[in-house]
């Protein structure tokens, strides 16, 4: 591709930002975000000022994430209002994300196979295996380390790769890429571009070796699947693949980079606007913040049912983003429909805004956070209906191992930066901390 | 399959998150009811490879395919 002509003579592209950008004024962590109440559907805007009927209550952001009348697809059709500001790699039209019925069926089926949560346990040795070397290295590294750049952050780069046989390859570049498929404002168009030409020369490169010398991996796989059945087109095929690999970078990092701001931050009782809290555990609790902290981390620490627990109360709680470039995972209505007791017409624009929803007080009993009670109904966080995430059980997996043997490990490890301080990595759908100083 | 032991599907009504993989899969036993969840279309089936399918693909594990008679399980197994 030839560059497009810039208006410095030079050619030279203008400085990069320091992307993902690292904001400069504190941010508060993801668990102290103020969220909506759930409530009836109300009419807001989106920032392309695209009006968006937004759903709060757990029952109408079910509904509506498996209704066959509220699709992807149609929020690129050609009629479709704007309804993001600089599109990213996840407005491919190609994209599983972006496609409904049967097309995504015929899609999603060359890999569900290999995510169905029995699959993802026979992973289970190997994924505790990466955990525990990555661990290990860290603890070793001694007092204070950098646990994202140790831990968070490779944790699943490790576990994508070895799922897809990417070792060996580039995985700065992998990450670089990734960075701008999850970009709101870190990157411009220009630079979005470059990367998705990159990008998907690379998934096509990988599809078509792989496609000539299959292996066991899942690339081969999903590749087999699609010319055995047929029906995908090339540009799709190759769509999935970094569809992976970004997956593989991106939401399980912020995931649990996150969750450590979160369990090792002191003051979280003193939060305002956050009552769900584990510290708030009943007024005769006499103990101290931070000696109750050190008990909930102990504990995910001593036993893996209890890291179990706590991940998917966790994964309720703690959202993976501000969501400022929408109020919830978008859809378009394809015909005039009922949902929450409001009518919604047929080319509306409709977000389900499933952080609300997890704090729905008719599912989730009101008041003080059990960090280790079963949830009772499943979280939306995963969404719903067709596109319900294909990574939730490895996602599910690599936390509650990755939280398990840290405490483990780790008993007393505790934050050494302020909450305050936390460098954050921005611009993305997602935000989680750029860097995380912890000390024991 | 006709012959095949009369099987009993069910959808675990708690776990199931409304993929609609089921239902496309394997139509004559599963459908996906108006609240967004799947349900069996008939109190016994003879079977089918895609029944099979359909219990092995759901994204959450939430249909169990068994035996009327012994209550074994039929899929997923694999």
């Amino acid at each position: 591709m030839t560059a497009e002509p810039t208006t410095d003579p030079t050619g030279a592209r203008p400085a990069a930002p320091n992307a993902p950008t690292a904001a400069t004024v504190p941010l508060v962590p993801l668990h102290c975000l103020l969220r909506s109440e759930a409530g009836p559907p109300r009419l807001a805007a989106l920032p392309t000022g695209t009006p968006v009927w937004v759903l709060t209550r757990h029952a109408d952001v079910r509904q509506a994430l498996a209704h066959p009348d509220l699709g992807r697809s149609s929020l690129y059709a050609p009629d479709a209002p704007p309804t993001v500001l600089t599109p990213n790699i996840l407005d491919d039209p190609s994209s599983i994300l972006n496609s409904d019925g049967p097309e995504h069926q015929a899609i999603r089926r060359t890999v569900q196979r290999a995510f169905t949560p029995r699959a993802v346990e026979r992973w289970r040795p190997w994924v505790d295996g990466v955990v525990r070397e990555l661990v290990g290295e860290l603890v070793a590294s001694g007092s204070p380390a950098e646990v994202v750049g140790a831990l968070t952050k490779p944790l699943p780069v490790r576990v994508i790769s070895r799922l897809m046989e990417l070792e060996g390859l580039d995985t700065e570049r992998l990450g670089h890429w990734s960075d701008h498929a999850l970009s709101t404002t870190a990157y411009s168009a220009e630079e979005i571009a470059v990367a998705i030409r990159e990008f998907g020369e690379f998934g096509h490169q990988l599809v078509v070796e792989r496609r000539k010398n299959p292996g066991e991996d899942l690339v081969s796989s999903l590749v087999q699947a699609a010319d055995q059945t047929g029906g995908m087109t090339e540009a799709q095929i190759t769509s999935l693949t970094i569809g992976l690999v970004i997956a593989g970078h991106e939401t399980t990092m912020t995931s649990f980079g996150n969750a450590l701001v979160y369990l090792l931050d002191p003051d979280r009782a003193e939060h305002p606007g956050h009552p769900e809290h584990p510290d708030r555990t009943g007024a005769t609790d006499r103990t101290g913040p931070a000696e109750r902290d050190a008990g909930a981390w102990r504990r995910i620490g001593a036993d893996l049912a209890a890291a179990a627990a706590a991940t998917e109360q966790i994964l309720r709680t703690v959202p993976l983003g501000d969501r400022t470039n929408a109020p919830g995972q978008l859809r378009r209505a394809t015909a005039d429909l009922e949902i929450g007791g409001v009518t919604i017409p047929a080319g509306a624009i409709v977000a389900a805004d499933t952080t609300a929803a997890n704090a729905d007080p008719e599912v989730y009993p009101p008041g003080p956070l059990d960090l280790f009670a079963p949830l009772g109904t499943p979280s939306l966080t995963f969404g719903a209906g067709p596109h319900h995430c294909l990574g939730a059980w490895l996602a599910r997996m690599e936390l509650e191992l990755g939280l398990h043997h840290l405490a483990r490990a780790l008993p007393d490890l505790r934050l050494a930066t302020p909450v305050d301080r936390i460098e954050w990595r921005t611009g993305l759908l997602t935000r989680s901390p750029l860097r995380l100083e912890v000390a024991w | 399959m006709s012959d095949a032991p009369q099987l009993v599907v069910a959808v675990d009504q708690a776990r199931c998150i409304g993929s609609g993989l089921c239902a496309r899969t394997a139509p004559a036993d599963l459908a996906l009811a108006p609240n967004g969840r799947a349900l069996p279309t008939r109190p016994a089936t003879g079977g089918s490879a895609e029944l099979t399918e359909a219990a092995e693909m759901c994204p959450v594990e939430a249909i169990t395919v068994r035996d009327a008679t012994t209550g074994a399980l039929v899929a997923p197994v694999w």
